[in-house]
């Protein structure tokens, strides 16, 4: 990384000082908690004993102090700030037999991200295909627009996630602007994009040429070294060759290996929502008085029943081992057909969250198995007589 | 407007087709809007009642007679009970056309057969004023068309239409059981009088719509008649929310309903998962 | 646990039953089981980490394990409670049902350990304390040796529902709202439920539409109350609910409250006898009601 240049820890915090008093909304992973309310002391109590004592999430901060990078993964990805949990598409209001529209705006707010996971920048080019497929949807594109993200080199979470077997790094900065490692005292950047090097000729004045510090070439030895160890611990994970996967199961649909992944699952969804991937969505129209109202979209998941069922009573889709096997489908053989992409970029929170077992990191190690040998292997945790 | 805001349109008639099937008749209130829009017979569009919903009907009207846009629809749930609820007069919206439509250019010569059910004749119905607003085009043209019983018979007045005109051959059925003392057409289920009628499946194209188990049933007449899979069209219908490919649900396999359908031909069908 | 593995694979052989729902290792620790074939109970664990209430996989409303046929599940004593109740309200035949009773010392919160670890106060699962049914009624094989009592925890759910209650009303309903804003509505909570067994939840329904669909504070706040009022007198204290959500919203205190309210007005507990009557299905002409204003 020739560009790359060092931000200390306290030019970070006046990095995001500047931003801040430059009317720029800041995302960062940060400690998330309760309102800082005098209830406050109180309510932690009622917390869950054993939930982590840090609780990390991407939060819009006000505050450089608040900051938490490297501390853990987010537990949401960044997929809210992009396609919000629940968005307004318009209002309506009535008048006699007339009805007055107004969109909702197209969110240009200036936006950096500091700090992202790469699997969840990532994941933002990935869904940039489906969301400029022949029609643009501009709520998503304007907040991409306006949104300059930096991912923060990881050191890998935990056995669960498994980024380069589907195309992404721990080191990555696809769907971002530019690369923070850490390093001693602070971090070296380095921008990717037109949009990121403007950013950073912005706050030139926060950073540091390495030529200029005495430890340069030791700190750009730490980075490198950095990034080359996170590679090898999180590519051990799992090894799969994703174009035979996605071969494999478009041509074995009723294969048992398919077709018994559900017995486990709950249909909860919770997957769907930790995952920055999953786009999915319902649009529903809520009123907000007489005769006026919002149609919204909100997030939705192809593990509940209600996703499929017709009015008429009908439901293609009518059991958990159909649906669990419809997301195995999408992430890995559809949307990889239709757009030349994994729906997935293997940042594990699906296996995570999942407190019922299932295991995407096994279930793809069967599925690769079998793509490349013909026939399912018994693997360790289970001989595929869950069916 | 984003990409998800309906135009506005104003209902100007409302036929009730049976006791629980209506058709709405739509003039966009954009006066340019309204000059422009066009689509393709097949195509759908999203209709709503602001305040419950949409929900996805194709354009039953046929593209050769634009200033209205139909809808024909059964009153099953929250989206068409506030649209049956809906009076003349009243504001609805509409987005579309999407999806693909009847590839009616490659149809010119040909006989062209049709075979609907019950409210399944609200798409084909757009096919056949198509076809015969533009007669010089094709060879014979033969509708099968039966419901359950007389009074679940959609469009009453254009089967009459199409029964009294010399260029259409017309067979109108009810199931048995669901005659009328007076009932002039045939009696028996629509795959049955289809093989009855037997048309020759020479340089001729099936259109195809119903309920499923007469969609089933009638695919093996027509193979038997002769018909290749790929000269019979169906259209599909799935539980749709946003109709432009973004929202995820209406797919079959790798095939998105509202994006590479919901016209298919049987032979595309026979390649996708049983998920539909 | 010999005489499990061996009660199942005898089960499975004889054709008594198809399936042997029970706990096995995972890549990540402990996590549920299905085996059908006679070899595979070999795979059958029960240790600290087996904290799964299983009987959620008794819901009728789940096609792709009723059509395996007839289940022989392995249970604890708190999660045989929530079977006694799907059979108290009908959702369930007795004789469609084999049930394993597995004596039990506590259970940790967190399954996703590579092996068992020892109960402590920091990690032993909330509801283990105070355990009133350690030799399980209602089963028709009790496996296992007898177990010490778990240990308490490092705050009881009373302690917890004590430290709402001690907040004035407004401070409870910001909490709630901040916990709720938190939600993002993935029905995760009624999904693991073995009691949420509605073919169509309210939450599905759309005429009318009771509770509304977007994650916004309204829908949340109508969708997590109205969930806990529904399992009023039903509830069985499991806190599978609390364990599953993703966002960490602390839900088994609604359900606690509401339980403690049930047994004060109604004299009620959730038991394991499937012939006591629960209030919510129950009238009696002497029953209290004074507080009915």
């Amino acid at each position: 990384m020739s560009g790359e240049r060092f931000l200390g820890t306290e030019d970070l915090a006046g990095l995001v000082g500047d931003l801040l008093a430059a009317g720029t909304q800041v995302i960062a992973p940060a400690v998330a908690g309760t309102c800082a309310s005098p209830a406050a002391l109180a309510s932690s109590a009622c917390l869950r004993p054993g939930a982590a004592p840090e609780l990390i999430q991407y939060l819009s901060i006000q505050d450089p102090a608040l900051l938490a990078l490297g501390r853990g993964m987010p537990s949401l990805s960044l997929k809210s700030f992009f396609l919000p949990q629940n968005e307004a598409l318009l209002h309506w209001k009535q008048r006699g037999s007339a009805i007055e529209l107004e969109p909702a705006p197209v969110e240009r707010r200036r936006r950096v991200v500091l700090g992202a996971k790469p699997c969840d920048a990532a994941a933002l080019e990935i869904l940039d295909r489906v969301m400029r497929w022949d029609y643009v949807d501009e709520l998503w594109v304007g907040r991409r627009d306006a949104t300059a993200v930096f991912t923060l080199a990881c050191p890998m979470e935990d056995d669960s996630c498994f980024c380069p077997a589907v195309g992404a790094a721990p080191d990555g900065t696809r769907g971002a602007d530019g690369l923070l490692t850490p390093v001693d005292g602070g971090y070296l950047v380095e921008a990717t994009t037109d949009r990121g090097r403007e950013l950073l000729a912005a706050h030139a004045d926060r950073l540091k040429d390495l030529d200029a510090l005495s430890d340069g070439a030791d700190l750009r030895d730490q980075a490198e070294a950095f990034r080359a160890a996170a590679r090898e611990r999180v590519a051990a994970n799992l090894q799969i060759d994703a174009e035979s996967v996605r071969a494999w199961i478009a041509t074995h649909y009723d294969d048992p290996l398919l077709t018994a992944l559900g017995v486990r699952c709950n249909g909860c969804g919770a997957c769907s929502s930790v995952c920055p991937t999953c786009h999915c969505f319902d649009i529903v129209d809520e009123p907000d008085g007489v005769g006026c109202g919002t149609r919204r979209r909100c997030w939705d998941t192809c593990q509940t029943g209600k996703f499929t069922a017709h009015a008429s009573g009908h439901n293609p889709r009518e059991d958990q081992n159909v649906r669990f096997r419809q997301r195995i489908n999408h992430k890995f053989s559809i949307y990889p057909l239709r757009f030349g992409e994994v729906l997935c970029t293997g940042c594990g929170r699906c296996t995570r969250v999942c407190h019922a077992g299932q295991d995407l990191v096994e279930i793809l190690a069967t599925i690769d198995v079998a793509a490349r040998r013909g026939e399912p292997e018994p693997t360790a945790a289970g001989e595929g007589d869950a069916a | 407007m984003n990409l998800y805001g309906p135009q506005l349109a104003t209902v100007v008639d409302l036929i009730d087709e049976t006791t629980d099937t209506r058709t709405l008749r739509l003039e966009l209130q954009d006066p340019v809007a309204r000059e422009v829009f066009s689509f393709r017979a097949g195509q759908f569009g999203e209709y709503s009642v602001f305040g419950a919903g949409e929900a996805p009907f194709c354009i039953a009207s046929p593209p050769t007679r634009p200033g209205a846009i139909e809808c024909t629809f059964k009153l099953v749930g929250k989206v068409t009970t506030a649209l049956r609820e809906v009076n003349v007069g009243d504001t609805v919206g509409f987005r579309g056309p999407y999806g693909n439509w009847f590839p009616l250019d490659d149809w010119k010569g040909k006989n062209i057969l049709f075979v609907a059910g019950g409210i399944g004749l609200a798409p084909v119905r757009c096919v056949i004023w198509n076809v015969l607003d533009r007669r010089e085009e094709f060879a014979e043209v033969t509708i099968v068309y039966g419901a359950r019983s007389v009074a679940d018979l959609v469009y009453k007045r254009e089967l009459e239409q199409w029964a009294t005109r010399n260029d259409v051959t017309t067979v109108t059925t009810v199931d048995p059981g669901g005659e009328t003392q007076d009932w002039a057409g045939r009696v028996g289920f629509v795959p049955t009088v289809l093989s009855q009628v037997a048309p020759s499946a020479a340089d001729a194209v099936a259109v195809v719509c119903g309920p499923p188990v007469m969609i089933k049933f009638s695919f093996p007449v027509l193979d038997k008649l002769g018909f290749a899979d790929d000269d019979v069209f169906t259209t599909l219908e799935m539980r749709m929310k946003c109709g432009v490919g973004k929202c995820g649900r209406c797919n079959i396999g790798p095939v998105y309903v509202c994006k590479d359908g919901p016209v298919f031909t049987a032979a595309q069908l026979k390649q996708l998962p049983a998920e539909y | 646990m010999d005489d499990l593995r061996d009660l199942a694979r005898t089960l499975l052989e004889s054709g008594e039953v198809q399936v042997v729902i029970g706990w096995e290792d995972g890549r990540r620790g402990a996590r549920p089981a299905f085996v059908t074939a006679p070899e595979g109970a070999g795979r059958l664990i029960f240790d600290t980490r087996c904290v799964h209430n299983l009987a959620t996989y008794l819901n009728p409303r789940r096609p792709q394990l009723t059509g395996l046929g007839k289940v022989a599940m392995v249970v604890k004593g708190c999660d045989v409670k929530a079977v006694a109740g799907l059979l108290r309200e009908e959702q369930l035949t007795r004789e469609r049902l084999v049930i394993i009773g597995v004596r039990c010392g506590g259970v940790l919160e967190e399954p996703a350990l590579p092996r068992a670890a020892e109960l402590t106060p920091a990690t032993v699962a909330p509801r283990c304390y105070g355990c009133d049914n350690r030799e399980p009624s209602l089963v028709d094989y009790l496996v296992g040796a007898p177990q010490p009592e778990p240990p308490p925890p490092a705050m009881t759910i009373d302690d917890r529902v004590a430290a709402l209650d001690s907040m004035s009303p407004q401070e409870r309903w910001q909490f709630w709202t901040d916990q709720f804003s938190k939600c993002v509505r993935c029905y995760a909570c009624r999904q693991v439920c073995p009691l949420c067994v509605c073919e169509r939840c309210i939450a599905d329904k759309t005429m009318p539409q009771w509770i509304e669909t977007a994650s916004h504070p309204r829908g949340n706040m109508a969708w997590n109350l109205v969930r806990a009022l529904h399992l009023a007198g039903r509830c069985v204290g499991c806190g599978e609910c609390e364990r599953f959500c993703p966002v960490d919203i602390p839900l088994s205190l609604l359900n606690r409250k509401l339980q403690q309210v049930v047994a004060d007005r109604f004299d009620y507990v959730v038991a394991d006898d499937p012939e006591k009557a629960a209030p919510i299905g129950d009238y009696r002409p002497d029953d209290r009601q004074e507080f009915i204003k």
